[in-house]
């Protein structure tokens, strides 16, 4: 009799066991018709087994030197996730430090893969190289002192602003702010120099590094108006769809796991991530680039 | 010493100065190897040779040399892919292409004063004119030259500085590096800036380096002359 | 962009910003060159003579100014000396950077010429009744300094080279101004082209023009 009902129990077992089994590859066809396959890795890259990117060596928190004289930055950050999801590895990546001229020709001459380098989409970039999808919004602001007759955007009509020389604000201001003097320099530093000079009443630039100083300074603050949008991109060899396809779908990810915020909240001083996190993408957030050129759509 | 200065130090040091002083060696060797080589040929009294040459030199010694550095690094990129280097090797490239036009200028004196005799001995001794140059002119020439070779490596030591405006890493970029990152407020740095300390170091070891070397070719100049 | 297709409407485009860049190159090296012949010859003279306190002075500026690269003196004076309180503008750092290594490099040519001055000059000028200073000004001076003219015909030629490097403090001279339209523009290849055209033609004429009046100044027995 025991051995009977032993006997049913294995086959009752083994029954449920084909069941589940039956159900479970029943789901998993299901499962694998509606989730697609992430696009491949590019072959360029995954031949060489490691990524080459492009970052900046001097501009915190994105990309600068640590105190251990290694690479650091929210866009390395990113880099480190890509090779990650390329290699299971954090650290198959060769960086190259690209200053802000040296960023489009490190492309398309091929000595890099990516910039991930504070790269802001323009309709006038995106003819030579393409850009991902956005994955920082910075915005601009303008930085002034506490006492300036400037408390508003309009109020810069007729004054002295300083900006970086070529920069989405330097074209802005030259297209719609005709009467204004703009003072060019070729880094973030020199324009903040000059404006501490003296040389110029306000300072122009993107919200991210302009809040980090007049958090620091009491005698500076922030005009209250935000303008130009400018969304960073990965800037990636112009025609290279494999890559494209790849990174856009591995920011998507990193997107819907809201890997960007542990990556601000790291660079950013903890009073100020309240009105960071607006810039970064949180998950099922879009950042759209404009279409048009910016520069030249006067408020 | 505040707790900034040690790994800064490092940095600088070890990341920094041997990039100057990788940058420093080859450009030395290149500017030498190469102007040695056009300075004697432009002894020999063939037109079309000494024009070519005499061109090579005036365009290199009268372009800034950051304005040479710049059209390797950006230009010429923009004519053929396969011309692209990385910043290190654009300022190497542009530092020999200056240093090898000044050693061809100091070889061609050095050359031309060695008296006729030692030509005509060498030759009557049977050699030809390249072994006339490479074992009885040269070495006396190469003599002569040693004062203003010495000066030309401090020139070019304090040159590769240059190499930072295309930001390659050097002393003085890494200087430039730690600063940005200290001025950045905290987490990242200390929202301090040390621009002072950090460039005034730059400049200490550039003179610790340099002062010698200056003091050795003097008395080379004296001992020799 | 191919070398072949040089598009010759840039010089119409950006010929104007070129043009003011480099009159901003002229005219600080215009500045640093004078002053830089005013510092050689005054301490050149007091290292020659070897006037108390004043030559130990110029011995350490000389030294610290020679054996460090201009471009992290231009650093100091803008990045740094801030730091300290003294905040110097672009267009002054750029006049002074190069007026102050000009300075310190035609110390020693003014040095070396005057004490190239046969002793036999001095002796003589001493016997007409010269006191020093008299003896300076008319024996030394005159062909002491026309000694030095070669060697600081070259610093003056270096003065004016240097002023490049004021693009890292982005002072509006040539360079800095060429750099910017490339930028804006990415045409590479004509940018840089006119930059370097219009340096060698400055340099090279520059470099001429000082030959000539090499030749109308040169001492009678070198004639």
């Amino acid at each position: 009799m025991r051995r009977v009902i032993g006997f049913a129990l294995v086959i009752a077992c083994a029954a449920v066991a084909a069941a589940v089994a039956g159900a479970a590859q029943t789901d998993a066809a299901r499962t694998a018709k509606a989730k697609p396959k992430l696009p491949p890795l590019p072959a360029e890259v995954k031949e060489r087994g490691r990524w080459n990117i492009g970052i900046k060596c001097d501009s915190p928190p994105f990309g600068y030197i640590d105190v251990q004289g290694r690479n650091a930055g929210f866009d390395v950050e990113i880099a480190k996730w890509f090779s990650r999801f390329a290699f299971g590895r954090a650290n198959r990546v060769s960086y190259t430090c690209v200053t802000t001229p040296a960023r489009e020709p490190a492309l398309t001459t091929g000595r890099v893969d990516l910039v991930i380098a504070t790269f802001t989409y323009t309709p006038d970039r995106d003819t030579r190289i393409d850009f991902s999808r956005a994955y920082y919004k910075a915005t601009g602001r303008l930085l002034v002192r506490n006492n300036s007759p400037i408390t508003k955007l309009s109020d810069i009509a007729g004054r002295t602003i300083a900006t970086t020389s070529g920069s989405i604000y330097d074209r802005w201001m030259k297209n719609c702010f005709k009467d204004t003097k703009v003072v060019v320099t070729d880094s973030f530093t020199n324009a903040l120099l000059a404006f501490r000079d003296g040389r110029a009443d306000a300072l122009m630039w993107d919200d991210t590094v302009l809040l980090g100083i007049a958090v620091a300074d009491p005698n500076l603050k922030l005009t209250d108006d935000l303008f130009l949008p400018l969304p960073y991109g990965i800037g990636i060899k112009q025609g290279n769809d494999a890559m494209k396809r790849w990174v856009d779908s591995r920011l998507n990810l990193m997107s819907k796991r809201d890997a960007f915020m542990p990556l601000i909240k790291a660079s950013v001083p903890a009073k100020n991530l309240a009105a960071f996190s607006k810039n970064v993408l949180r998950p099922n957030q879009v950042f759209y680039y404009s279409k048009g050129d910016l520069t030249t759509q006067c408020q | 010493m505040p707790d900034w200065v040690d790994p800064v130090g490092h940095y600088m040091l070890e990341q920094g100065l041997r990039g100057t002083l990788e940058l420093a060696a080859i450009s030395l060797v290149g500017a030498l190897v190469i102007g040695v080589v056009l300075g004697t040929l432009l002894t020999i009294h063939f037109k079309p040779l000494t024009w070519t040459i005499r061109l090579y030199i005036e365009v290199w010694r009268g372009l800034p040399i950051l304005v040479t550095i710049f059209i390797i690094f950006f230009a010429l990129p923009a004519i053929s892919q396969e011309l692209e280097f990385s910043p290190l090797t654009a300022a190497g490239i542009g530092l020999i292409l200056w240093g090898s036009a000044q050693v061809a200028e100091a070889t061609r004196g050095a050359v031309g004063s060695i008296p006729r005799e030692q030509h005509e001995a060498a030759a009557a001794l049977g050699f030809g004119w390249v072994g006339r140059h490479v074992f009885v002119i040269l070495p006396q020439a190469l003599r002569r030259l040693l004062p203003p070779v010495v000066g030309l490596l401090v020139n070019i030591i304090q040159n590769t500085t240059i190499a930072q405006v295309i930001g390659a890493t050097e002393l003085l970029e890494s200087g430039e590096r730690s600063v940005e990152r200290l001025t950045a407020p905290p987490p990242i740095g200390l929202g301090e800036i040390h621009a002072f300390e950090i460039y005034g170091a730059v400049m200490v070891v550039f003179f610790v380096l340099s002062f010698p070397l200056t003091r050795l070719a003097a008395y080379l100049e004296r001992r020799l002359a | 962009m191919s070398v072949v297709a040089f598009e010759w409407g840039y010089l119409a485009d950006y010929g104007g910003d070129l043009a003011a860049g480099l009159w901003r190159t002229i005219y600080v090296s215009a500045i640093a060159i004078a002053g830089a012949f005013v510092i050689g010859l005054v301490l050149g003279a007091a290292r020659a003579h070897r006037v108390p306190v004043v030559r130990q002075l110029a011995a350490v500026y000389v030294e610290v100014i020679r054996n460090t690269p201009i471009l992290v003196q231009i650093f100091m004076l803008y990045f740094a000396l801030p730091e300290i309180g003294i905040r110097l503008d672009a267009f002054t750092v750029a006049w002074l950077s190069v007026m102050v290594w000009g300075g310190a490099f035609n110390t020693e040519n003014f040095r070396a010429g005057f004490e190239a001055v046969p002793a036999r000059f001095h002796e003589a000028a001493l016997g007409l009744g010269f006191g020093r200073l008299g003896t300076f000004l008319n024996v030394t001076l005159p062909i002491g300094g026309r000694i030095a003219l070669p060697s600081s015909i070259n610093t003056y030629i270096s003065i004016l080279k240097n002023t490049s490097l004021l693009y890292v403090i982005s002072y509006p001279e040539l360079t800095t101004t060429a750099l910017q339209i490339n930028a804006l523009t990415l045409q590479t290849v004509e940018t840089f082209t006119v930059l370097a055209v219009t340096y060698l033609a400055l340099v090279w004429s520059m470099s001429a023009g000082i030959r000539l009046l090499e030749g109308h100044l040169a001492l009678p027995e070198t004639r």
